[in-house]
């Protein structure tokens, strides 16, 4: 199949080619969306569309266990925090784009040339088929995640306690900035304190004079 | 056959895409912020490509390091985001002026 | 499957210091939950003594020949050892300073403490980091850290507003360095710094690109651009600084004190690491871009410092230029550049201590001292400390005998052995107006009335550092021959 088509080389687009194009098309799209959108809410949604394209992407280019992690990790849990924020905080959408139609001709016209430029060094001349073949495919017995896994805790170890610290700086970080102590004017229940409670704590016995006799005096 | 220039020219336009975004939003940050994610998935797909032909495992690895950045970073941001919206109740770009100079 | 079947164990030993800071950091954060707002000092002591034990097990392990460790992505050789030691004494100085400070606005909590020692932690891993993984994830430590540090102070605004912005700018630099680093694994197929090196030792200007790499000289220098961009936005030269005034306004001051001084040490190795080690062969290219950043980061620096009123804003401009001198160090690509653009950094971070330091110590619980006028009279105040702020003033401008003198001397050497004669001199006029603001403080303190007399209060050892510390900047004039002899030793040992 390979060689088949490098060999001759025909116009013809391999299903493989099609796939590409289809994600590489809705890719850009969204990307354009997430940045175009109105609705912070739907940047997110085409956010999360551009992952889960990314991912089939990364499916043809045999990195499985990235591609599921990407959908897992990133579309499950980073883009729902992402969502969650979104929602919480109360933004003012029409004041959002005031002022964005008129940077975008001219931003998107830099960002096109710059794009071109690029593509132009990242073009078929350095990295084309001739270049740069396509690898063999690997047999079916392959697992991307047992290769993966292989390296990652031996010689990876190192990077691996690294990446390690700083989850934990993301931990420490994210609470000590957000979480809010109770303070005096909450009013909260204790159970434990409900349980414990005596008769004592609740009820105070006031001795006091009777109606009439407070009239008297 | 697809070729790796593909992959790379798709990540140039990504790249490209959210640095537009970027220097062109004056307004939300939260926007702001997710054009940094495009940006990582932009080098994300250049890593994972060069690993696939050239049949080095590193940049894989490299990438799996960088979503794990990416997502403690996103919480970061997003915690930031949070506490500066606290105080001064907008997440507008224009609004974060109180430091002139 | 060419897997690894057989594990071997990694030499742990050299990795000793960041095992222990880890393991400290973890430990003070447990310890820390436990306490109760006035048995804080407990935190505080075992921060410190966390350092202290780092340099020591440094110090122990300290070897002239360079080793390589955990499959070639750690690197223990005498000019990291250096960079360490240094880093754990600017840090200790830092905790010193700002520990009344952090009493006074009710920041003296666990988590600046944990915070900043894994930042630390950041460091170490940049100045040891000898593949662009470990490079890349200690400086995403060392940021991150930062980033939440800045915005630690959750009830101001100016301190949020500050850290979204170093936030947003960091973000976009690590981006830009990533997508650097992918052009560059790409076109070598390797991570590893040594290997890289071996691949730009093929790089021959202006032929044909080498058969075994895929768009090789063009992709090079692509790369690069990227990684210098991302380097210039994390060093804060012009034109990628904007970040460094507004962070260094915001932020509380002992934030802004710490992220002021060590991390530039870090910056500094990664530097090293990057472009000396890695691309030392494509220095003729990375060279002109250096000399671009140089020349604007000198010139804004000192001009636009010149009209601020807010001092902490001043020193933030002040750093921009001093960035601005430290690459002209660099940029000669040589091993004296190298050990000159080192002496620098050190005697930077040390004065930008002290400096912060004195603005800590004019601050009293609801006063920010962070006004020009509030340096007015200090004389009359304060003889001692208005001497130390002159001491430390003078270093900055660069006035003999004190140590700034010394380092703009050698870094001046280093721009004039390269050819550059033009830009030396451009440096040396940039530094003259440079001088006018440093000594516009000294004529607030001593020529001017006091707003207030006001004492001077500061624990005691936070004074005899900050002593101990500028009449170092002066001892350090004197006798700069040690420092600068260790600093060309080492540099080129890596």
């Amino acid at each position: 199949m390979h060689g088949y088509m490098h060999v001759t080389n025909n116009r013809i687009m391999s299903a493989e080619q099609i796939i590409f194009y289809i994600f590489a098309s809705i890719l850009t799209l969204s990307a354009l969306g997430v940045i175009t959108a109105r609705n912070p809410v739907h940047a997110v949604l085409l956010l999360v569309l551009a992952f889960f394209t990314s991912a089939a992407l990364w499916l043809l280019l045999e990195a499985e266990f990235l591609a599921i992690t990407l959908v897992l990790v990133y579309v499950g849990a980073v883009m729902v925090l992402f969502l969650f924020v979104v929602m919480m905080l109360d933004i003012n959408i029409t004041r959002m784009r005031e002022g964005f139609a008129r940077y975008l001709p001219l931003g998107m016209l830099v960002a096109l040339v710059i794009a071109f430029e690029m593509a132009l060094v990242l073009g078929p001349q350095h990295f084309g088929l001739e270049r740069v073949p396509a690898p063999m495919r690997h047999t079916a017995g392959y697992s991307n995640t047992a290769e993966l896994g292989s390296v990652l805790y031996t010689v990876y170890l190192y990077p691996f306690e690294i990446a390690a610290a700083i989850l934990l700086v993301a931990i420490v970080a994210a609470i000590a900035l957000t979480l809010r102590k109770r303070t005096q004017n909450t009013r909260y229940q204790n159970p434990g304190e409900q349980v414990l409670v005596r008769r004592e704590d609740r009820v105070r016995i006031v001795k006091m004079l009777s109606e009439q006799e407070g009239k008297r005096s | 056959m697809i070729a790796l220039s593909d992959y790379l020219i798709l990540g140039a336009v990504l790249f490209c895409i959210s640095m537009a975004g970027i220097f062109l939003n004056r307004k939300n940050v939260i926007v702001l912020l997710m054009a940094i994610e495009l940006m990582l998935l932009a080098v994300n797909m250049n890593f994972i490509a060069f690993s696939h032909y050239s049949g080095d495992i590193a940049g894989q690895i490299f990438v799996f390091f960088i979503l794990t950045v990416a997502a403690a970073e996103s919480a970061i941001g997003l915690a930031i985001l949070v506490v500066l919206f606290r105080n001064i109740r907008a997440i507008n770009v224009e609004d974060m002026d109180k430091l002139k100079g | 499957m060419n897997a690894v079947t057989h594990f071997v164990t990694p030499d742990f030993l050299p990795a000793a210091p960041e095992m222990f800071v880890l393991g400290m950091a973890c430990l003070i954060l447990v310890v820390d939950a436990y306490l109760s707002q006035n048995q804080r000092w407990i935190t505080y002591t075992l921060s410190q003594l966390t350092l202290l034990g780092a340099a020591l097990l440094t110090l122990m392990l300290h070897q002239t020949e360079p080793s390589l460790t955990f499959n070639d992505s750690f690197i223990r050789d005498a000019m990291g050892g250096v960079l360490k030691l240094f880093i754990y004494l600017v840090t200790g100085l830092v905790f010193i300073y700002s520990r009344e400070y952090l009493k006074s606005r009710d920041l003296y909590r666990g988590e600046y403490f944990v915070l900043a020692l894994l930042a630390v932690l950041g460091m170490m891993v940049l100045v040891s980091a000898h593949s662009l993984l470990t490079l890349y994830l200690g400086l995403e430590l060392l940021s991150l850290s930062l980033y939440s540090m800045v915005a630690l102070q959750r009830d101001s605004a100016v301190a949020s507003e500050a850290a979204m912005k170093y936030f947003v700018l960091g973000a976009i630099a690590s981006g830009m360095l990533l997508y650097g680093m992918s052009i560059l694994y790409g076109v070598t197929g390797s991570l590893d710094l040594a290997s890289i090196s071996r691949g730009a030792a093929l790089f021959t200007p202006g032929e044909a690109m080498p058969a075994e790499m895929p768009g090789g000289n063009t992709l090079f220098i692509f790369g690069l651009v990227f990684v210098i961009i991302g380097i210039a936005f994390k060093l804060g030269a012009v034109p990628f600084h904007m970040w460094i005034p507004d962070v260094y306004h915001g932020a509380p001051t002992a934030v802004t004190l710490f992220l002021g001084s060590a991390p530039k040490i870090a910056a500094f190795a990664m530097l090293m690491r990057l472009l000396a080690e890695g691309l030392g062969a494509l220095h003729g290219e990375w060279q002109t871009m250096l000399i671009i950043l140089s020349v604007l980061s000198m010139a804004a620096g000192n001009l636009i410092a010149i009209a601020q009123g807010n001092i902490k804003r001043m020193l933030a401009y002040s750093t921009i230029a001093h960035v601005g001198f430290l690459l002209l160090g660099i940029l000669n690509g040589t091993l004296s550049g190298y050990g000159a653009a080192m002496f620098y950094t050190l005697v930077y971070t040390l004065m930008s201590a002290g400096g912060f330091g004195m603005i800590l110590l004019l601050s009293r619980a609801g006063f920010e001292a962070d006004r020009l006028e509030d340096f007015k009279g200090l004389n009359q105040r304060s003889p001692w400390y208005a001497f130390m702020m002159l001491l430390l003033m003078f270093s900055m401008a660069g006035v003999p005998p004190t140590v700034g003198f010394f380092a703009k001397l050698v870094v001046l050497q280093a721009a004039v052995e390269a050819g550059l004669v033009w830009l030396a001199a451009f440096a040396v006029l940039m530094s003259v107006i440079g001088a006018y603001y440093y000594l516009r403080i000294i004529k607030l303190m001593y020529f001017d009335k006091a707003g207030h007399d006001a004492p001077l209060v500061a624990p005691r050892d936070m004074r005899i550092a900050l002593s101990l510390n500028s009449l170092g900047m002066l001892a350090l004039g004197l006798f700069p021959g040690a420092l600068l002899a260790l600093c060309s030793r080492v540099v080129g040992t890596g």
